[in-house]
């Protein structure tokens, strides 16, 4: 049940570009989302920021984030340490900003950029910043109501990011390939797509839709669809057959289990029990 | 350290640095002076550099900001807002952490409750001057200068325990636990008797400390006369402090002893640190090692949440720091509260036993070296 | 007993705490620490106990052997007792003063001559008379010997020497009866196991005698002992002029029935009845 709440929240239909059950809307933006789901993510957001509201799994599961994110920064040879301003973050699907704001506060970031395909959401997260002077200041953290292909392909590598993330935003993806492979042109060549997800396995599919859709219905039925998640061996043959990334063992991915009592544990070779972080870098 | 009980001789306890099983430990624990402390850490807070103090300045008032509705400016509605004396415009907070005493405003502004209770009993504490060990030893045999006030001297009373503390030199810092009437007597003696009332309920029968504690004046007097009458073998000399010759002026002072137990150490860009968060009874001398230990459990829960890009101020971010201490002091406080109850009885067969208990304890180095981790920190 | 002890069992730590301060590990036989004030005795527990155990036997056997009584009261007052006694002292002013000033009663201290010329119903004089009434004197008190610490030396030795004033304040006369009526109310007052033991003497009692103690002395020691405050508190050389029935109100003790006179009408009507059966047996044989 945590493990569905976690991916809950940080919902981003960006892509469904051949929609069956759904009803799809292009209106505003351009991308296919489900004006359904649209709207149920929309009523959750004014409690996106609540210390003991719903998403309070998710915030505990943030610093684990950045936990993976720096560990994957530094395991190519050549990674030098960032201890200065300068790393650019893009985050897909940021929902109420709760990655986004911690990426902007690290003195190693220069500025990262959310984006989020609900007005209500992205209102949500603008307002949140507001509450720190630090995120306000000018170039340092910036919201767009937006999809992926609402953004203009970056045309040098100063307008690419040293960090892509895209947090508990592919299960919700019917089409996932084609979904991450408008992502890559984004990501600078050094830099790395991290995301979050849940494997397709049994156990995924006990605690996520039997637990807590069916039975402990803290989450509507329907939706999620467990057909729909990705597994890392799926993630691995993809990004395998992508030219230019993941070189030098730059591949990297580790299982994260939340253990009641104790909190969110990263779990070394843990990523088919359920959520799992991914990361892979740009050669 | 050498802690014993007035109603039993025989019931005893010693801790000695190096029971503990720790290498390289000269000491269980030191004492120093609030004065010391606060000029160390002042000298501390002068060396980095963007962080400001105000003296002599007093929190006028604890207010959330103002309401502020126009999208895109910033908002601090949900931030503590502290007017000081010397300021006109009020600090605004990130983070407010109430180091601020027992009766915390940080506590009230956060509106968080406290359980406990008070102990009839008063904390009397005084700076004290020991005279040198009696003159019968030869030069030869007396130990180094240094060595000599490094013992810490506990007695527990009927009323309360009597404790003597080395502080560097020849001075030593009181804590008399006992009745407010005491307390008030206590206070009301003129220095000399003041003195002798220390050293007669270090030395003497529990009967004649409590007679002595009665006397309006001249406990001076009776001292001399009970000293003499009370049989103290010389071989013991070194179980109890050295004769205490003045109380310097001006460092009496007591204070009610309570129990207390904040429900909550953190709230909504608030943190509670020592007496602000915990109360406890002084006997085991804790609260500042809690205190302490408070401190730098909150530290660990910002330098985390600081490097994982938190908001040092939110609630969540300083759960960590509440997991950690709440249950760690309520069970210090749980201890210390039972041995104040236990060593306030002086009924026979309690006496007994804890006589036994400590007795047993005693004869345990292990168990006297884990107690002493314990309390030492 | 038991209840009698229940009052001050409290206390009991406290003796204890002093017994052991005095206590020498290396104490032996052959190793006989040096005496702690003039006449003191140093005693292994077991030499006090067997001291304690001949003490009891003989002075019951022959109860007039005051010296033996004496040691039985100084063997069996530690542990605790004695301690508890003296506390009771230091927690009082009076007692504390005494125990500072440690007085001693002797015929030196108390002049026999100059109580006489007091006023009749003073303590002092009633002391005098009562004295020369059972032609004893304040010297015939022996020294204590056996109890380890100095000041418990000096209680039990001002308890020795006040014990005429008991008799002063009760007006129980020095015979057996009395003296057995006299201690029960000690016991009640005092806790020491010697008055206690001193008890057993009641056997030696006649039936008449004994059945006066059981119905009528020992239930009038008992309340009045239990309900006064420490009489080992009251600083006789200070109360000569007191009246005695001043200070028996101040002391909350009731004057028991009239022992010497109740005595006094048995023995006439005693000897009435014997000059009668004489008289009787005179006409007989006539």
């Amino acid at each position: 049940m945590a493990l569905r709440h976690t991916s809950l929240r940080n919902f981003c239909l960006l892509l469904r570009s051949q929609p069956h059950s759904r009803s799809t809307s292009t209106s505003t933006p351009r991308s296919s989302v489900s004006p359904i789901e649209l709207s149920h993510f929309s009523a959750l957001a004014s409690s996106w920021w609540e210390p003991h509201g719903s998403s309070r799994l998710l915030h505990l599961m943030n610093p684990l984030r950045h936990e993976f994110i720096a560990s994957c920064l530094t395991s190519h040879p050549t990674a030098s340490k960032h201890n200065t301003k300068s790393l650019r973050y893009l985050d897909v699907g940021c929902g109420g900003g709760i990655f986004t704001e911690s990426a902007a506060r690290l003195p190693s970031t220069a500025k990262v950029v959310g984006i989020e395909p609900s007005r209500e959401v992205i209102n949500v997260a603008r307002a949140h910043a507001c509450q720190d002077s630090m995120l306000l200041e000018p170039g340092r953290l910036e919201y767009k109501h937006a999809c992926i292909e609402d953004l203009a392909l970056p045309q040098k590598v100063e307008e690419q990011f040293d960090v892509l993330s895209l947090f508990e935003v592919l299960e919700h993806i019917e089409k996932p390939a084609p979904f991450l492979a408008k992502c890559l042109p984004f990501v600078k060549p050094g830099g790395w797509l991290v995301l979050s997800t849940i494997a397709r396995t049994w156990t995924s599919w006990v605690t996520t839709k039997l637990v807590a859709e069916d039975l402990l219905r803290i989450v509507p039925r329907g939706t999620h669809d467990w057909g729909q998640y990705v597994n890392e061996r799926e993630l691995r043959g993809w990004f395998g057959k992508q030219d230019g990334w993941g070189r030098d063992g730059c591949l990297r991915t580790m299982g994260v289990v939340y253990v009641p009592g104790l909190g969110w544990r990263m779990v070394e070779r843990g990523e088919s029990w359920g959520n799992y972080f991914f990361g892979v870098r740009k050669d | 350290m050498h802690v014993w009980d007035a109603l039993s001789s025989e019931s005893k306890i010693d801790f000695s640095a190096g029971e503990n099983g720790r290498k390289n430990t000269s000491a269980i624990a030191y004492m120093t002076e609030n004065p010391n402390l606060t000029r160390a850490l002042l000298a501390r807070l002068e060396s980095l550099e963007p962080i400001s103090s105000f003296e002599n300045a007093k929190v006028t008032s604890i207010d959330l900001g103002p309401p502020q509705d126009s999208p895109g400016t910033l908002n601090l509605s949900s931030y503590p807002h502290v007017t000081t004396s010397s300021s006109t415009s009020p600090l605004v907070a990130r983070l407010l952490i109430g180091a601020d005493g027992i009766n915390s405003p940080v506590r009230t502004f956060a509106h968080i409750p406290t359980r406990g209770w008070d102990y009839d009993r008063h904390g009397v504490v005084a700076t004290v001057r020991l005279a040198s060990r009696g003159g019968s030893h030869s030069q030869i045999e007396e130990a180094p200068k240094v060595q000599d006030n490094v013992t810490a001297y506990q007695r527990f009373l009927p009323s309360g325990p009597i404790a003597l503390l080395a502080l560097p030199g020849d001075y030593a810092s009181l804590v008399w636990s006992t009745t407010p009437e005491q307390a008030a007597r206590l206070k009301g003696l003129d220095p000399a008797d003041f003195a002798a009332m220390v050293n007669a309920a270090f030395r003497l029968s529990v009967v004649d400390v409590d007679y002595m504690s009665k006397m309006p004046s001249g406990q001076v007097d009776e001292l001399a006369w009970r000293l003499q009458a009370t049989d103290v073998p010389r071989e013991d000399e070194t179980k109890y402090p050295r004769i205490i010759e003045s109380v310097q002026e001006g460092s009496v002072a007591s204070f009610p002893l309570r129990m207390r137990q904040a429900d909550q150490y953190v709230g909504e860009r608030v943190a509670l640190v020592g007496d602000a968060a915990h109360t406890i009874h002084p006997l085991a001398g804790q609260g500042l090692n809690m205190g302490l230990a408070d401190v730098a459990s909150l530290v660990r829960a910002i330098e985390y949440s600081v490097s994982h890009g938190g908001d040092i101020g939110v609630q969540g971010n300083l759960e960590a720091y509440e997991s950690e201490m709440w249950m760690k002091n309520n069970r210090m406080l749980g201890v210390v509260d039972k041995l104040h109850k236990l060593y306030g009885v002086s009924w026979w067969p309690v006496v007994g036993l804890r006589s036994l208990g400590l007795g047993t304890v005693d004869k345990f180095n292990g168990l006297k070296g884990w107690m002493m981790s314990q309390a030492g920190g | 007993m038991s209840t009698l002890l229940a009052p001050a069992a409290c206390q009991l730590p406290a003796a204890i705490r002093i017994s052991t301060i005095g206590s020498n590990k290396a104490f032996t036989v052959l190793h006989r620490p040096p005496p702690k004030y003039k006449a003191h005795v140093p005693l292994t527990n077991i030499e006090r106990g067997a001291l304690a155990v001949g003490s009891a036997v003989i002075s019951l056997v022959h109860p007039r052997r005051g010296d033996l009584i004496a040691t039985l009261g100084e063997t069996t007052s530690t542990p605790y007792f004695i301690y508890r006694l003296r506390d009771a002292m230091l927690s009082s002013p009076t007692g504390r003063r005494i125990l500072r000033d440690r007085p001693r009663v002797t015929s030196l201290t108390m002049s026999l001559a100059r109580l006489r010329t007091f006023p009749p119903n003073s303590v002092g004089r009633a002391y005098a008379s009562w004295l020369d009434r059972e032609r004893v004197s304040p010297d015939t008190r022996d020294n204590v010997r056996y109890i380890d610490d100095e000041e418990c030396a000096y209680v039990m030795q001002r308890y020795r020497e006040c014990h005429d004033f008991y008799h002063t304040l009760t007006g129980l006369p020095v015979v057996v009866e009395g003296e057995v009526a006299l201690k029960a109310f000690e016991f009640a007052n005092t806790l020491l196991p010697m008055t206690g033991l001193s008890l057993f003497a009641v056997v030696r009692l006649k039936k008449q005698e004994r059945s006066r103690f059981w119905s009528t002395y020992l239930p009038w020691a008992i309340s009045n002992g239990l309900r006064s405050p420490e009489i080992i508190n009251v600083y006789w050389e200070e109360e000569l002029e007191t009246s005695v029935e001043e200070l028996r109100m101040r002391l909350g003790i009731e004057r028991p029935p009239d022992l010497r006179g109740v005595r006094e009408t048995e023995k006439e009507a005693r000897k009435a009845a014997k000059e009668r059966r004489e008289r009787l047996r005179g006409i007989t044989v006539a």
